[in-house]
C-alpha cells in the first residue's frame, strides 16, 4: 500500500467508527422542526437536548410557501413548524395542525396580552400556535429632516422629500398604502381598492430613492443619507442607533403592520413526548432572550428583557418591545387570498416610469 | 463457386457485419448524449410547459391545457413592458461592453509584442472573475453613491457643489455595472476573431499602399464582426437575464423580469405564470440565437 491509499483508507476507517459513534448516542427521542434560520439556533436548542434528551434536527426554510408546501404534499416529516400570522390559519383551515394544550405550556402565563390568544392563532375557541418571533415594520425617519412629532404617512408623499425616502420592495408597501387611503381591509383589497392603492403608490414613486431589499441595505442607506425616511424593521434602528446616528421611531395615526410567528403542531406529532417540553421551553423568557440575541426579534415572553445582558436590554425596550402600549394601533398581518393580485399591483408600481 | 467469389463473399460479411459493429458502437456512443439531453433538457422543458399550462388555487397547483398565463404575459402590465426593459438593458450592456473591449482587443491582437505582456493583459481581463459578482456590484454603489468616490472627487475639485445622485439608483447604473461584469466575454470573443485575421493580408494591404485607417476599414473591422456579434449575444443574454444588478444599484423603477419571475416563485406562489413567462424567454432567446448564428454565417469573411 503506497502512502496515498493509507491516508485514504485512515480516512474512511475514521469516517466509518466516526458516525457508528455518533449514532450511538442516540437520545430519548427525536423531533424535526421547520423553522426559520435562527429559529434552532444551538445557542439555545444544545441547553434544551441536554435537559429534555430530546434531539433536535431543524430544517430552515426560506419562505411560508415552502412549509405549506411541505406539510401540505406530506413530503416533510416534520413535528413542529414556525409560520408567520399571514399563513397561519391556511394551516388551520386545511386541517393540517393540531391544536396547542395550554396546561402544556405553562410558561406562556408570562406572555404579553398581545401573545396569549392572538387573532391568527385562534379558531373555534382553541389555539393552535404559540406565539414566537415578531416585529412591527416601523416607519422611520432622520429627525434632523423630517419632524420626529410626525404622526401620519402622509409624510411619505409629501413632495418635499423628492428623491430621498426608501420603503421596502414588498407587498407591506402596499398594505401601507392602503392603511393610509384608509383601507380597513388592507388583507382582503377589491379591485377597485387595489387600483387606487397602485395609484396612491406610483404617485409616492417620485420621492423614492430606491425599494430597500434588505433592513441591512436600509440602515446603510440612512447611514449614509441617501434616504431620510421609510419603513423598515426594528434591526434597521438598531443598528443605526448603535453606530450614532438618530432616528426618529415615528407612529403613524393609520396603523403599523406587524408580524408574528408561531410554533405550530403537524397533525399528528402531539402523540411525540419531545413536543410539548420544547414549546414549552421556547416560550421560557431565557430561551428567548437567548434567541433574541441570534435573530435580534421581539418575543413574547414579558420577561425577555430581564434576561438580556445591560446595552440589549436598552435597545429592546427603546423599541418598546416589552410595552403593550406599542402593540396597539398594529395591522397584523393576515392571509391575503389573493397575494398574486397583489404582487401584480406591485409589480405594475414598480415597472411604471418615474 | 470460384474462390475469388469465394473471397468477395467473405468480404462482404466481414463488411456487413463490421458495419453492425459500427451500429452498435454508434448506439453506444450515442446513449450518453442523448440521455443527458433527455435529462437536462428535455424533460425540464416538458416538466416547465406542463406547468406553464395550469394554474394555482390556493397554494394548490391543478394542471390544465389553458393558454391563459401566455395570454397575460402579453396583455397584463407589467409583463411584457418589462422584458421589453429588460431587453433594452441586456442591449445598451451589449453595445458598450462592445465598444469597451473592441480597443482592448485591437490592442491584444495587433499591438503587444511580448508573449509575457499579451499574458498579462489578458490576466488582467480574466481576474476580475475571481472575485464575486456581488462584491463587484456593490463596489458600484462605492464609487457612484452619494457619498462615493465620484461624488467625493468631483466635490473636492471644485465641480459640484452638491452631491451629484444621479449616478446611482437609476437604468444608467443598471447599464454600468452590467457592461463592467460582462465586459471580459466580449474582450475574449473579440480577441479570439482578431486572431484570425492573417498577417499575410494585412502584409499585402501595406504593399499595395494601404493606409492603417484602411487596412482596420476594409480588412479588419469586416473580419472581426463575429466576434463581435458572439460577444454582443453573450453579453447581450446575461444582461437580460440578471437580477441582482437592479436589486443593488437600480432604482425604484428598475424591476427586470427575472426579479418578477423569482417573486411570482417566491412571494406569489404562482409558478405556471413564471413558467409561462420563462418559456416566452426561452423562445425569444432561441430567436436571438437563430438570427445572430444567421448573422455570423453572413458576415464571416472566408480565405
Amino acid at each position: 500500500m503506497d502512502c496515498v491509499t493509507r491516508k485514504l483508507h485512515r480516512l474512511v476507517t475514521a469516517a466509518v467508527v466516526g458516525s457508528f459513534a455518533f449514532s450511538s448516542t442516540a437520545m430519548a427521542g427525536q423531533l424535526t422542526v421547520l423553522c426559520w434560520e435562527g429559529y434552532a439556533d444551538k445557542s439555545f436548542i444544545e441547553p434544551f437536548e441536554a435537559e429534555s434528551g430530546c434531539k433536535v434536527n431543524a430544517v430552515y426554510v426560506g419562505t411560508n410557501d415552502e412549509i405549506v408546501s411541505k406539510i401540505m404534499s406530506g413530503s416533510g416529516t416534520a413535528d413542529l413548524i414556525s409560520p408567520s400570522n399571514d399563513t397561519t390559519m391556511r394551516l388551520v383551515s386545511a386541517d393540517a395542525v393540531s391544536p396547542i394544550d395550554e396546561s402544556k405550556v405553562p410558561n406562556m402565563a408570562n406572555f404579553l396580552p398581545q401573545f396569549k390568544r392572538p387573532a391568527w392563532d385562534v379558531k373555534d375557541g382553541k389555539l393552535w400556535g404559540v406565539p414566537y418571533g415578531w416585529g412591527i415594520i416601523r416607519v422611520i425617519a432622520d429627525p434632523a429632516v423630517v419632524d420626529p412629532k410626525t404622526d401620519t404617512l402622509g409624510f411619505l408623499w409629501d413632495a418635499k422629500y423628492a428623491g430621498k425616502l426608501s420603503v421596502w420592495d414588498d407587498i407591506e408597501t402596499v398594505y401601507t398604502a392602503s392603511r393610509y387611503l384608509g383601507f380597513k381591509n388592507t388583507y382582503d383589497l377589491s379591485d377597485e381598492q387595489l387600483e387606487q392603492v397602485k395609484a396612491k403608490l406610483i404617485a409616492m414613486k417620485p420621492n423614492i430613492r430606491k425599494y430597500w431589499f434588505t433592513t441591512g441595505e436600509m440602515g446603510t442607506l440612512m447611514a449614509s443619507g441617501e434616504a431620510v425616511g421609510g419603513n423598515s424593521w426594528e434591526s434597521t434602528i438598531v443598528q443605526l442607533r448603535a453606530d450614532g446616528k438618530k432616528i426618529a421611531d415615528l407612529m403613524p395615526k393609520e396603523g403599523r403592520g406587524g408580524w408574528s410567528d408561531s410554533w405550530m403542531i403537524v397533525k399528528g406529532a402531539e402523540s411525540n413526548p419531545c413536543v410539548y417540553p420544547f414549546l414549552n421551553y421556547v416560550s421560557s423568557a431565557k430561551a428567548q432572550a437567548l434567541a433574541h440575541k441570534v435573530t435580534g426579534f421581539g418575543y413574547p415572553n414579558v420577561h425577555v428583557a430581564d434576561e438580556l445582558d445591560e446595552k440589549t436590554r436598552a435597545t429592546y425596550t427603546e423599541l418598546g418591545m416589552t410595552d403593550p402600549a406599542t402593540l396597539t394601533n398594529v395591522d397584523w398581518w393576515q392571509p391575503v387570498k389573493r397575494r398574486a393580485k397583489y404582487l401584480e399591483i406591485w409589480n405594475q408600481v414598480k415597472a411604471a416610469a418615474n | 463457386m470460384t474462390t475469388i467469389e469465394q473471397t468477395v463473399e467473405i468480404k462482404r460479411t466481414s463488411i456487413r457485419s463490421a458495419r453492425a459493429i459500427e451500429r452498435r458502437r454508434l448506439f453506444l456512443w450515442l446513449v450518453p448524449p442523448l440521455a443527458w439531453f433527455t435529462i437536462f433538457m428535455l424533460i425540464p422543458y416538458a416538466t416547465l410547459l406542463y406547468t406553464s399550462l395550469g394554474h394555482v388555487d390556493d397554494m394548490r397547483f391543478i394542471p390544465g391545457l389553458s393558454l391563459d398565463n401566455f395570454v397575460r404575459v402579453f396583455t397584463v402590465d407589467p409583463y411584457l413592458s418589462v422584458i421589453i426593459k429588460s431587453a433594452r438593458i441586456g442591449l445598451m450592456t451589449a453595445v458598450f461592453s462592445s465598444i469597451v473591449a473592441y480597443p482592448l482587443a485591437f490592442y491584444l491582437a495587433f499591438h503587444v509584442r511580448t508573449q509575457r505582456l499579451k499574458f498579462l493583459i489578458y490576466l488582467l481581463v480574466i481576474v476580475p472573475w475571481w472575485a464575486s459578482y456581488l462584491v463587484k456590484a456593490y463596489a458600484w454603489k462605492t464609487i457612484l453613491g452619494s457619498g462615493g468616490i465620484l461624488n467625493v472627487g468631483m466635490q473636492s475639485l471644485g465641480l459640484v457643489h452638491e452631491p451629484v445622485r444621479l449616478f446611482l439608483y437609476n437604468e444608467f447604473s443598471v447599464d454600468m455595472t452590467l457592461t463592467y461584469i460582462f465586459t471580459p466575454f466580449a474582450v475574449l470573443s473579440i480577441y479570439a476573431q482578431l486572431e484570425r485575421v492573417p498577417t499575410s493580408l494585412i502584409e499585402a494591404a501595406r504593399n499595395l499602399g494601404a493606409d492603417g485607417w484602411m487596412i482596420f476599414r476594409r480588412i479588419i473591422l469586416p473580419i472581426s464582426v463575429p466576434g463581435v456579434v458572439a460577444g454582443a449575444i453573450i453579453t447581450f443574454s446575461l444582461a437580460f437575464g440578471d437580477f441582482v444588478a437592479p436589486v443593488l444599484v437600480g432604482g425604484p423603477d428598475s424591476v427586470m423580469i427575472s426579479n418578477v419571475v423569482i417573486n411570482l416563485l417566491g412571494v406569489a406562489f404562482d409558478w405556471p405564470m413564471a413558467a409561462a413567462i420563462g418559456l416566452v424567454i426561452i423562445s425569444l432567446g432561441l430567436l436571438l440565437i437563430s438570427a445572430s448564428g444567421w448573422l455570423e454565417e453572413r458576415t464571416q469573411t472566408r480565405f
